[in-house]
């Protein structure tokens, strides 16, 4: 199995399709992180596209929908101050403009930090990337648009360096904003016992919360391992 | 459930059982019994996809995957199998620092300390 493992991460997808509105113009991209190219097949529960790969490309996996999307959210960087209104002013002229032309030149992206970070939400973690959504487990009390701040980082992630918790990074913080608080999709819970007349059909939505990431913050006190390049 | 219900059901079915209730009923009563198991199964199928993958990427590195998650319990690092997978496939770095981390950790490798180096024998002419 090792051989299809290191297949499945040696095996460079093209990029089949350019991204849509708020992401990174590849033309302008330099930077030299280097990163395993995103395999084409993906069983993942946590499907989603790594956005440290020079193709960036966001081709889904087949088996699931992308849970996690780029948005246009306003993007809390660590240590300067939050600027909204301007971001969101700029990403307003670009959406307007990115969806008449066709080739994106030079457009003025909001650059995000590209650092990721590994959160515990309902006993279940996710690799969380800032501007994508998530559907975690329903947190009560969570109204829409809410500002929410979790605090159980496992990891966190950045271009040069990782900082690994254990178990938890301290005074890390993942800001997000709750988006909608929905129902997943039906699934038919059928009993049925052969020759004993025994049938029962349920169905089930289990609720839930999507979340959009705005920021990570408070990693960086943390002691790190850096990549000496 | 009436038959409309169970020919929505039965789309993309095989011959008959997706035009004739009779047949239609039994076969999809199948595959919801067969659903209802196989999200349980799932979990485990998942579970041990992860860990061939995990495996993979740590052999890759020299270690192996029992020591690998031997050395991360012992330094008390929760991250699930799920994640370390993911990290495995496409954040290499953040792997490999894992990696070091476990076999700091746990240096049972002794003999695996480099990546193995094939085996062929090599005659000097």
């Amino acid at each position: 199995m090792a051989s299809t493992a290191t297949a499945f991460s040696l095996s460079a997808t093209s990029s089949a399709f350019r991204l849509s509105l708020a992401h990174f113009p590849k033309q302008n991209h330099n930077s030299s992180f280097v990163s395993l190219p995103k395999p084409t097949l993906s069983h993942s529960l946590s499907s989603r596209k790594s956005i440290f790969t020079q193709n960036l490309s966001s081709k889904p996996s087949f088996s699931l929908i992308p849970k996690f999307s780029e948005s246009e959210a306003p993007v809390i960087e660590p240590e300067t101050a939050p600027d909204p209104e301007s971001t969101e002013i700029d990403i307003g002229v670009e959406v307007e403009t990115a969806s008449t032309q066709i080739v994106e030149v030079e457009k003025e992206v909001p650059k995000r930090e590209e650092v990721f970070a590994i959160v515990m939400i309902g006993s279940r973690q996710y690799i969380l990337f800032p501007g994508r959504f998530i559907y975690t487990q329903r947190l009560k009390g969570a109204n829409v648009n809410d500002k929410i701040i979790l605090n159980k980082v496992l990891l966190v992630g950045t271009k040069n360096s990782t900082y690994i918790g254990k178990p938890v990074v301290t005074n890390a913080a993942v800001h997000a904003v709750v988006e909608e608080q929905g129902l997943n999709p039906k699934v038919i819970v059928f009993k049925y016992k052969k020759k004993k007349n025994y049938r029962r059909k349920i169905g089930h939505r289990q609720p839930n919360t999507r979340i959009r990431i705005t920021g990570i913050t408070g990693y960086l006190d943390y002691p790190a391992t850096t990549l000496e390049s | 459930m009436n038959k409309d219900k169970i020919f929505k059901l039965a789309k993309g079915f095989r011959g008959r059982a997706k035009d004739c209730i009779r047949i239609a009923r039994e076969r999809v009563e199948k595959a919801l019994q067969y659903s209802y198991r196989d999200r349980r199964t799932k979990k485990r199928d998942m579970r041990s996809l992860w860990i061939e993958r995990i495996n993979a990427g740590t052999r890759l590195q020299g270690v192996n995957y029992g020591n690998f998650m031997h050395g991360l319990m012992k330094e008390n690092i929760q991250l699930n199998r799920k994640v370390l997978s993911e990290l495995s496939m496409h954040e290499s770095y953040s792997f490999k620092a894992l990696v070091d981390v476990s076999r700091n950790a746990f240096p049972g490798n002794k003999k695996v300390a480099l990546p193995p180096k094939k085996e062929g024998v090599s005659i000097v002419v």
